[in-house]
């Protein structure tokens, strides 16, 4: 059961155990509404549900082949959905990778880690209160 | 008969009666009418009534009324004495008729009633006199009322006050002295380049004013750290007897440029080993003997060292310091144990000092159970004893580190100083230059941490506070973490005994106090190097031993902490474990296999943020990074395939430790 009030966030990993415990910390410690996927094709397949930003990991292919890998993933939700905001994530703390990242328009790009899951929550309120001021600053024009 | 008896009666009246006829003359009266008027019956006789009262209408109305009314009753008026004399009177009357009804004139009585109004006019300045009085009473009150809220608001900014000067003084002190100590390290580095014989004596004096500034710092550190009840004393075993002579051998050079005799008086039924603080005691003794030095100016002075009494578990000790000097006047011996207090204000401005010395020792002899003396006499000296007690022991006493001074065969020593602020790094890296040794700096503890991944270091000067990773943090993460049990001694400019127990419970080796002895530190580094050295030569493979026994490769906190505890999503969590690894580690050795570098990266990658959930080494996390980075590059295969049976083994032994905490997990729940 999805709340309509909160805000909805999915979680894309094919690592099950970093998968399931970020999905724990979030429901323990926020109130968002969380789904979570195994492959980034489950996560497409479910975009018209629109959720408000996407928590993507970087590496989806490598065990299984012929699957999607992160970057391809991001391409889709951008073409499709270009306004939700798409947060990749990494074990690898590359600089190439984070840039590679940006080009493709992710919002932002954070390294697994203990603290992980406090970066996450601060970029996501981050973006929430951008979303909010915009969305004042448009009625503020619209009034104008 | 019957007449005279009602003329008696008359007469005996003390009130003026009068009989008027209706012309309003006077026709009979008694003698207390003569008596108020002055007059004789017969002048009155026959005269105008109205005559005899102050005020003649207000009379006649009166007497109108009478005739109106009948009667009239108690209406005052004043008659007038021939001589002036004035007298209250309440005027009541009535008409008097013939037998026939027809009105013949009035009968009047005038009662006296001076006293009456005397009594009312004192009565009424009592009452105004008792309101006045309380009006005052209630003004009193409320000023007194105002006074203590005054008071109580007093109260409380001194009191305030003295916090703040507490936290003034403290943290002041604290900023003074770490640039003081600055100038004491390169002044004394600066004496050992070649100067000449005035740049010297210049230096000298620097060093002395500097060195006199850093005891009255640490003075009023110390007395606010006893104000605020910060400071504690530690119970440690030592030995008193060479504490003692080691503290007196301080005073030597004071003494022989003074030209006095310092004699020592030891008792030797003290037993050697005793427990307390040494420290403190120190300072107790080295601020009374530094007080007689200074206040003789020949002569002698003794320390005595007494058993009182002992039993089984303590003994009781005198300590007594006596001089030869200028001794302290009767009147101000009371006052001399307090803050900022010398015998005479003339005093600081002959010998010097700041009055903090003797409040400190009552300071720190009176809150471990002691008390303190003083007998002196002007012009013979002054003797200060004060009694302290220690448990007895029979454990061995913390050997003090010996001073050094041998010539050692480790001359290749590289030392990392881990230090914050640029003027000491620059002393700490003059100074080992000096001893030859190799050095490194380190701004904080995670660039410190870094650096000992790049290099091997023999031992570490750590600075406790540093910003991004402070001294306790960073000796925990090479403990914990990195497990080498490489020397780590602590810099400290604040030498509370609280740090001291913090440090030693991080796992730090020994500790400098700033400004850093030279000599001290030389052989601290020496001593420490060639006792590392000693051990890891000869406990290596019981070391490794241990290491295999000991060792877990999991360490649950991360995920209790982060599940809250919650035992179903813990077996969940470990259960997504246990079947992703395999899978996982089959992945990568197949990759290894087929030299199918993608899958192997993939593989590797993948089983890295599990590490830090199951709270495995970072070690290991590492190795797999590097493997990652090899598989990329498909360099060093033989390495890589090395590291890749080192992260199975891992992943293995950590699974099946998770099994084991899986079922305790079970067990719990049901």
């Amino acid at each position: 059961m999805i709340n309509i009030n909160n805000k909805h966030i999915f979680l894309v990993d094919d690592d099950a155990v970093h998968l399931r415990l970020l999905e724990i910390e979030f429901l323990q410690q926020t109130d968002y509404a969380i789904e979570t996927f195994k492959s980034g094709e489950l996560c497409i397949a479910a975009l018209d549900k629109q959720p408000d930003i996407i928590v993507l990991d970087y590496w989806l292919d490598g065990i299984e082949k012929s699957a999607m890998n992160g970057i391809e993933v991001l391409d889709v939700i951008k073409t499709t959905y270009p306004n939700i905001p798409v947060i990749m994530l990494s074990s690898q703390d590359k600089i190439e990778v984070a840039i590679n990242c940006m080009h493709h328009k992710a919002f932002d790009y954070v390294v697994k880690s203990e603290t992980s899951f406090m970066k996450l929550t601060t970029i996501i309120n981050h973006i929430f209160n951008v979303q909010k001021l915009e969305h004042n600053l448009n009625w503020y024009k619209s009034k104008m | 008969m019957d007449y005279q008896y009602a003329r008696s009666l008359i007469e005996a009246s003390l009130d003026p009666l009068v009989t008027i006829n209706t012309d309003g003359k006077i026709m009979d009266m008694n003698d207390a009418t003569a008596g108020i008027t002055g007059l004789t019956r017969e002048e009155l006789t026959g005269t105008n009534f109205f005559d005899y009262f102050t005020e003649i209408n207000k009379a006649r109305e009166v007497y109108k009324e009478v005739f109106a009314n009948g009667s009239v009753a108690d209406s005052p008026l004043t008659l007038r004495h021939k001589d002036g004399k004035l007298t209250d009177v309440l005027f009541n009357g009535s008409e008097y008729k013939d037998d026939r009804g027809n009105v013949l004139g009035i009968v009047i009585v005038a009662r006296d009633v001076t006293y009456q109004k005397r009594i009312a006019s004192e009565l009424l300045d009592a009452k105004i006199k008792a309101e006045k009085a309380t009006i005052f009473a209630e003004d009193a009150q409320l000023k007194a009322e105002s006074a203590a809220g005054i008071a109580k608001h007093a109260t409380r900014i001194a009191e305030d006050a003295v916090k703040a000067k507490q936290q003034f003084l403290s943290n002041m002190s604290h900023e003074i002295r770490t640039p003081m100590n600055a100038i004491i390290g390169f002044t004394k580095v600066l004496l050992k380049t070649s100067l000449n014989e005035k740049q010297i004596e210049y230096l000298q004096a620097i060093k002395i004013s500097g060195d006199a500034l850093i005891v009255l710092i640490n003075d009023i550190l110390d007395l606010a750290k006893v104000d605020a009840g910060k400071m504690k004393f530690e119970q440690t075993p030592f030995k008193l007897a060479s504490s003692i002579s080691a503290m007196l051998h301080l005073f030597e050079t004071k003494i022989q440029e003074k030209n006095l005799k310092l004699f020592k008086e030891y008792d030797n039924k003290i037993p050697e080993i005793l427990v307390g603080d040494p420290v403190r005691l120190h300072q107790i003794i080295l601020n009374l003997v530094s007080n007689s030095v200074k206040f003789t100016s020949e002569g002698a002075i003794t320390v005595s060292v007494k058993l009182i009494s002992e039993d089984k578990e303590k003994v009781m000790i005198e300590f007594k310091v006596s001089d030869t000097g200028i001794g302290i006047p009767p009147n101000k011996i009371d006052h001399i144990f307090e803050n900022f207090h010398q015998a005479t204000s003339g005093t600081s401005r002959l010998y010097g000092g700041t009055g903090l010395g003797l409040a400190i020792v009552k300071q720190l002899v009176e809150p471990q159970g002691g008390s303190i003396s003083v007998k002196s006499k002007v012009g013979v000296g002054s003797a200060f004893s004060f009694n302290l007690h220690f448990h007895k022991t029979s454990e061995n006493a913390a050997s003090e580190i010996e001073i050094i001074e041998r010539d050692v065969q480790v001359k290749n020593i590289s030392v990392l100083v881990v230090e914050d602020i640029a003027l000491n790094q620059l002393l700490m890296k003059t100074l080992l230059d000096d001893f030859g040794f190799d050095r490194d700096i380190a701004p904080n503890g995670k660039i410190a941490i870094e650096m000992m991944s790049l290099k091997t270091y023999d031992i570490i000067l750590m600075d406790l506070q540093m910003p991004e990773m402070n001294g306790f943090q960073a000796t925990e993460y090479i403990r914990q973490t990195l497990k080498s049990d490489i020397p780590i001694v602590a810099l400290t400019a604040d030498v509370t005994t609280a740090d001291l127990a913090k440090c030693k419970s991080v796992g730090m080796n020994d500790y400098l106090s700033k400004p850093v002895n030279e000599r001290l530190l030389y052989s601290k580094i020496v001593s420490f190097v060639s006792k590392h050295i000693d051990q890891s030569k000869s406990g290596e493979t019981e070391q490794e031993d241990l290491f295999e026994k000991k060792y877990k490769y999991i360490d649950l906190d991360y995920l209790f902490h982060r599940t809250k505890s919650n035992k179903d999503l813990l077996i969940e969590m470990i259960n997504l474990y246990l079947e992703q690894t395999p899978v996982l580690l089959a992945a990568m050795n197949e990759g290894l296999k087929n030299e199918d570098w993608g899958t192997l990266q993939a593989a590797v990658h993948k089983i890295i943020p599990s590490f830090s959930i199951m709270g495995i080494s970072s070690d290991f996390e590492v190795l797999a990074k590097k493997v990652h980075e090899y598989a990329a590059t498909m360099k060093n295969i033989i390495e890589v395939t090395d590291m890749i049976k080192k992260i199975e083994t891992v992943c293995l032994n950590s699974c099946i430790e998770l099994e084991q905490e899986l079922n305790i997990i079970k067990l719990m729940k049901s």
